[in-house]
């Protein structure tokens, strides 16, 4: 007679054997935000549940940032990237970015962000490049949109725009300078 | 001319300067890389038995320098300099150095680029013999008087173009004659500050041309061959993206009498070496000379794809002096198509985004073909073109050969910078472009589509590997205090002095 069988599909055979920790991470990806209660084991398999699913993953570490990933029986081939809170999951060669935190650091993020949005606005270099025009002078009230600096690069002109209206506070951005990527360039306030 | 070729320096960067080295070294060619200061670390470098520093980083400075360029070969002792495309590629008086120095330049003699360089000298050229033009005046304006009367000949809507031009800058459409004014002095200023040279003039509009070119090859015993057309009306800003040959409106008529012409245009000019005559082709088929790029092309290995043949390799024999082993066209095998893999985003404007590859895992599989620029490591620098990669495939039919590059995009894996892969796969996914049926408009017009199609929302395993990621991260960062806090996450607070303290 055949073992009764205990789950279909991917369901976890052995829980016992994952022993680890169990921690909640909130994701946003795309504009859907999705909880998960992720439970780590041996042997690389982890337990994710996710709106009252259960998913037995088996992830194999090929080398640093690149994985290969199963659900159930479903081989993923994947590479990843991680830039502070989010992470770049490259199925095959198509890019997704997910904003993953674990329950602590998205609520301290609640709590901080609402002064990001009416604090001061750095407006940064996109990429290296080199300050062809600088439009405003400090001091100058500014609209939302309004063109502020336009940094040259490759050969393509971009010109930088007010996230916020408000007043330049901070104009390091000199005509005929070289900036690096990141560089600040203005701060409204 | 005329000598066997033994060492040859490569005036370029990047896939070309590769792909150039790849045929001299199976040819028993040794090869010399020149490289600015901020390039020590490029793939041409590595591919190359020697290398020259000849300058910083801005290209005038250093592949553009046309006096350390000769430098360079004299003192490697180079018997002849291979210009890639781009930079000095199309120079005439880089060519009458090279002359003068007693190099080998395995490209066109000066005097047919000239012919073909400017575009008004072009067209008069082209008119004389009998090649079918753009209805437009052939010299340029005077004055923006006479652009109006010129119009009114011809009717509107029509194209102002730069002379000196090329690359879509200096460029503007008329609808009508309200348009006119400020439409001429936009041009004007943006091709004097492009090419330094505001000669304007004006073409009739095609609309919803196609762009098809022609590959021609000239020996110097007077035997010139086209080898077939390549469809290049998938472009963004005059800037191709995708390359497929033979093209899906042309066919063994139309290539034949398009080939006639292109041979014709290249005899006119004495022409030497590689060349491609570039046609427009309007609705009915008419086709119409646009330009001829006295040149290698980038999207050459297509052409290579259909007839077997490596056109580096016939370049050198024909600078060598052999005569061309073929006297008539070769007919296209299979289907051939090309992407172009650049660091740049097209959701911002297609801005470029230099910065280091984190990791490539390039596409293999039968019948696939990657000119790859760049190597896991290596930083893309905001010095110049950000392609990365041309990854090309062949099969039988044009389905077979789109299905073939779309699974050789998917396994092309680039992170640490944003590419314009998922862009390129969404352009071969688009059902104008699997039917055959587009024009050079097509990437604009259908730009929104293209890009949603490309940023779609993360399906549930991409998002389950974030969260696999993230807790690793997290359990590293825990490190002892999950032994001791059993089931307890780690503090966010306990997480930042950790990481601020230097690892023991």
């Amino acid at each position: 007679m055949r073992p009764l069988s205990l789950a279909a599909g991917v369901q976890a055979p052995a829980a016992a054997s994952l022993k680890g920790v169990q921690m909640r991470y909130y994701a946003t990806a795309g504009r859907k935000q999705i909880v998960a209660e992720i439970e780590g084991g041996e042997n690389h398999r982890y337990v994710v549940t996710i709106d009252g699913q259960r998913y037995e993953l088996d992830w194999a570490q090929i080398r640093p940032g690149a994985a290969s990933m199963m659900i159930g029986e479903r081989s993923h081939s994947l590479h990843h990237e991680e830039e502070g809170d989010e992470i770049s999951v490259y199925l095959r060669s198509q890019p997704f970015l997910v904003d993953v935190a674990s329950e602590q650091r998205f609520r301290l993020r609640r709590l901080t962000s609402k002064f990001e949005i009416e604090g001061r606005q750095v407006v940064a270099a996109p990429m290296p490049g080199k300050v062809i025009r600088v439009m405003v002078a400090l001091g100058d009230e500014v609209r939302e949109g309004q063109g502020l600096v336009v940094v040259e690069a490759m050969k393509m002109e971009n010109e930088l725009k007010s996230p916020k209206a408000g007043k330049i506070v901070e104009l390091p951005a000199q005509e005929g300078a070289t900036v690096e990527k990141n560089a600040r360039l203005a701060v409204v306030e | 001319m005329g000598q066997k070729i033994r060492k040859v320096l490569v005036a370029n960067r990047g896939e070309i300067a590769v792909r150039v080295m790849r045929t001299c070294r199976e040819l028993g060619i040794s090869t010399v890389a020149v490289f600015s200061e901020a390039d020590r670390l490029a793939l041409h470098v590595r591919a190359a038995d020697e290398a020259y520093c000849v300058g910083p980083a801005p290209s005038r400075e250093s592949y553009l320098a046309q006096d350390r360029i000769i430098d360079a070969a004299k003192r490697s002792k180079a018997d002849a300099i291979h210009p890639g495309y781009g930079f000095l590629s199309e120079n005439s008086s880089f060519v009458r150095a090279c002359d003068k120095a007693g190099l080998t330049f395995i490209g066109p003699p000066a005097s047919a680029m000239e012919a073909m360089g400017e575009k008004t000298r072009a067209r008069a050229h082209m008119a004389r013999a009998n090649v079918p033009l753009v209805p437009g005046s052939t010299e340029p304006l005077p004055s923006v008087e006479a652009a109006r009367a010129y119009a009114e000949k011809i009717g509107y809507p029509v194209m102002l173009k730069a002379a000196g031009g090329g690359g879509g800058k200096g460029m503007r459409r008329l609808n009508s004659a309200q348009e006119l004014e400020s439409g001429w002095r936009a041009a004007k200023s943006e091709s004097l500050n492009a090419f330094g040279n505001d000669a304007i003039y004006i073409e009739k509009l095609i609309e919803r041309p196609r762009h098809v070119e022609i590959q021609v090859f000239a020996d110097s015993h007077g035997t010139c061959i086209h080898l077939n057309e390549r469809e290049c009306s998938a472009q963004r800003r005059h800037q191709k993206v995708i390359e497929e040959t033979p093209s899906p409106i042309v066919d063994a008529r139309l290539r034949q009498a398009m080939g006639q012409v292109a041979v014709k245009a290249a005899k006119a000019v004495r022409y030497l070496g590689a060349g491609t005559v570039e046609f427009l082709v309007d609705a009915q088929r008419n086709f119409y000379f646009l330009e001829m790029n006295t040149r290698l092309q980038v999207e050459h290995p297509i052409t290579e794809w259909v007839t077997g043949l490596d056109l580096v390799a016939w370049q050198v024999k024909v600078a060598e002096g052999m005569k061309l082993p073929l006297d008539r066209p070769i007919s296209p095998r299979g289907h051939a198509i090309e992407a172009r893999i650049y660091a740049e985003d097209p959701a911002r404007g297609f801005l470029p985004s230099p910065g280091r590859i984190k990791q490539l895992c390039a596409s293999a599989g039968h019948f696939v073909r990657d000119d790859s620029g760049v190597y896991e490591g290596y930083t893309v620098t905001s010095h110049y073109d950000p392609m990365i990669s041309k990854l090309s495939a062949w099969a039988p039919s044009r389905p077979e050969a789109i299905a073939r590059l779309a699974c050789a995009l998917d396994q092309y894996v680039v992170t640490g910078l944003t590419t314009n892969i998922p862009y390129l796969r969404s352009i071969l996914r688009h059902p104008a472009f699997a039917a055959g049926a587009y024009d050079t408009g097509l990437l604009e017009r259908e730009h929104a589509a293209l890009l949603g199609m490309a940023s779609e929302a993360p399906p549930l395993p991409a998002v389950m590997a974030a969260f696999v990621v993230a807790h690793q991260r997290d359990q590293q960062r825990a490190g002892a205090s999950r032994r001791f806090d059993g089931v307890c996450a780690p503090s966010p607070w306990r997480q930042v002095s950790r990481r601020r303290r230097p690892r023991p």
